[in-house]
């Protein structure tokens, strides 16, 4: 059971991950591709998040008191009540970069429609051989 | 950080997972594409990761639907070849499940979940959280390590969102064609309560938009979350009126001159700190320039300048993402 | 007032769960659309009302709490304008492409 609390999130990821990587590889649709490709990122993305959390922590906003002069009163930051940063920032760049990316596979699978009319990877690959 | 809430969402994003993949409709899958990405969203939250979910929220829930549906819009939405292809996905399955184990067996060695002392949370990060406010003055440190201590990153993030909207223009915009080739064939459903609710949502959403932006020093949000939400408002317009009326806001011309001005925003800023004398992206030389203000608070009012642009380059790439992606470059009508 | 705010926010999941049980069991499109987006409005407010006075309890009523109370009612707003306007056009959308209306049947007795 600890194992199970301690360890779920990275169980899910893998499991998320596998589901993606089967996607991408076994189904012949090629919006399906996609579709699995972006569930492999956001798979990539809990990952990260995962390892980023803390224990009762909180975002990772810093609770600032300011002085009468508007300028903030020095203080102790104890690490552990705030949540990792540095992942977080990671992924948001992953995220967008992510959009771009479907949306050029959508661009491409456009095209590869308007040529061969028809979506599905077997079709095409014999109507090219 | 509630574990039974993450756990809850957790197993409801493996069903639907599965289910976005085994639905023959195109148009099903993409749904459930959706609510498998809000409920991440609401997973992220739960491990205190709220940039991160609003961003996901916008993008992936929002503007990525948006895009599958334009695609399955001008292509097809069921598939009619079949062919047998059990035994290959067994194969794949087989594959798959060895792939998997060998990562499950990695687990172990992972920090705890929640671990205050993992790797990951010591050393730089720590950094981060002391300093934050001390060298910046800003209280949001993904902001702040955002635009100013990874600079270069988004900087890049912006290049790369821009490259994408660029090719995505090169390879799909062509002439209209004459309508009667245009297939599906088109007809524009004219809804006045449509028009109406987004008269009235669409300024509130651009307002909404440009708080975030400018509040994303001190509560979630930023460069990116703003601009997509901005984006999200005009494709709105797009929608709800006709594609032609947002055209018209927004020309294709106005389009590839904002984007390229997003990316020079950035990029100016670094280069001015060059003239004054410190290094690329570094922006306490600023105060030089900046009346009245010390090298801190100039590194605070730079990051606002470059989220600035980072803003309309999101904006303007998913407005004109969208353009072309529903109507496959004609630019003549959309979804 | 916490036993206010808990009121609201279980009429509100009882609400929910009447929106899924009506879209399992009822038996036309246009009617699990209503289910879906009537209720599913109403149900999303009442909880989101239920939030802002916890938040009001929580917070011992001084005035960042009612700011944050200020900030939930505009969401309210926006989603009681946009979650039945989304609901139209799917049945409007419905409606124009041909999806048929569920008729009771003669011979069910």
């Amino acid at each position: 059971m600890e194992f199970i609390i301690n360890y779920f999130n990275y169980i899910i990821v893998v499991i998320i991950m596998m589901i993606g990587l089967w996607g991408m590889l076994a189904l012949s649709n090629l919006v399906k591709k996609l579709i699995s490709m972006a569930i492999f990122q956001t798979g990539i993305i809990l990952f990260y998040i995962s390892m980023g959390a803390k224990i009762d922590s909180s975002i990772p906003i810093i609770k600032q008191a300011y002085d009468e002069h508007h300028h903030p009163i020095h203080q102790v930051i104890n690490n552990a009540d705030y949540a990792n940063p540095l992942t977080q920032i990671l992924m948001l760049t992953a995220i967008v970069v992510g959009v771009a990316t479907l949306g050029l596979g959508l661009a491409l699978t456009q095209k590869v429609y308007s040529e061969h009319k028809s979506l599905n990877e077997d079709e095409i690959l014999e109507s090219l051989s | 950080m509630i574990f039974g809430l993450d756990a809850l969402s957790l197993v409801l994003i493996l069903i639907c997972a599965i289910l976005a993949l085994y639905i023959k409709d195109l148009m099903g899958s993409v749904i459930v594409f959706g609510a498998y990405s809000f409920l991440m969203c609401v997973v992220w939250t739960c491990n205190a990761a709220v940039d991160v979910a609003f961003t996901e929220a916008a993008v992936g829930a929002g503007v990525g639907t948006v895009f599958l549906v334009s695609t399955i819009y001008n292509t097809r939405r069921v598939d009619t070849y079949r062919k047998n292809r059990v035994l290959k996905q067994l194969f794949m399955f087989l594959v798959v499940c060895v792939v998997g184990s060998i990562l499950l067996k990695t687990i172990t060695d992972l920090p705890h979940w929640g671990d205050a002392q993992a790797p990951a949370n010591t050393h730089v990060s720590a950094y981060f959280l002391e300093n934050s406010i001390a060298d910046t003055h800003v209280p949001n440190v993904v902001t702040s390590v955002l635009a100013d201590y990874r600079g270069f990153d988004t900087m890049f993030e912006t290049c790369v969102v821009f490259v994408a909207f660029i090719a995505i223009f090169a390879l799909l915009r062509t002439r209209k064609i004459p309508a009667k080739d245009l297939t599906p064939p088109h007809t524009p459903v004219d809804s006045l309560i449509i028009k109406v609710a987004s008269h009235l949502m669409i300024p509130f959403m651009q307002l909404f938009a440009l708080y975030v932006v400018a509040h994303g020093h001190y509560s979630p949000g930023g460069g990116f979350q703003g601009g997509v939400i901005l984006g999200a408002s005009l494709i709105l317009l797009a929608i709800s009126y006709d594609f032609e009326r947002a055209l018209e806001y927004l020309n294709e011309k106005k389009i590839i001159l904002f984007v390229a001005l997003g990316v020079l925003i950035y990029a100016g800023i670094g280069v001015i700190c060059f003239f004054l004398g410190g290094n690329f992206l570094d922006y306490s030389v600023l105060s030089k320039i900046l009346p009245a203000t010390d090298t801190i608070m100039a590194r605070s009012h730079a990051m606002l300048g470059v989220e600035v642009g980072v803003a309309l380059t999101v904006m303007v790439s998913m407005y004109g993402i969208y353009l072309c992606l529903s109507s496959n470059g004609r630019m003549d009508k959309g979804i | 007032m916490i036993i206010l705010a808990i009121a609201l926010i279980v009429l509100g999941l009882f609400f929910f769960f009447g929106t899924s049980i009506g879209i399992l069991r009822l038996p036309d499109f246009y009617s699990r659309a209503h289910a879906a987006g009537k209720a599913d409005t109403l149900s999303t407010i009442l909880i989101i009302l239920g939030c802002a006075l916890f938040h009001l309890h929580q917070a011992h009523y001084d005035l960042a709490s009612f700011h944050v109370m200020a900030k939930l009612f505009v969401i309210i707003g926006f989603v009681f304008i946009g979650s039945p306007t989304a609901t139209h056009a799917i049945m409007d959308a419905a409606s124009a492409a041909g999806v048929e209306h569920w008729q009771k049947k003669k011979d069910k007795k």
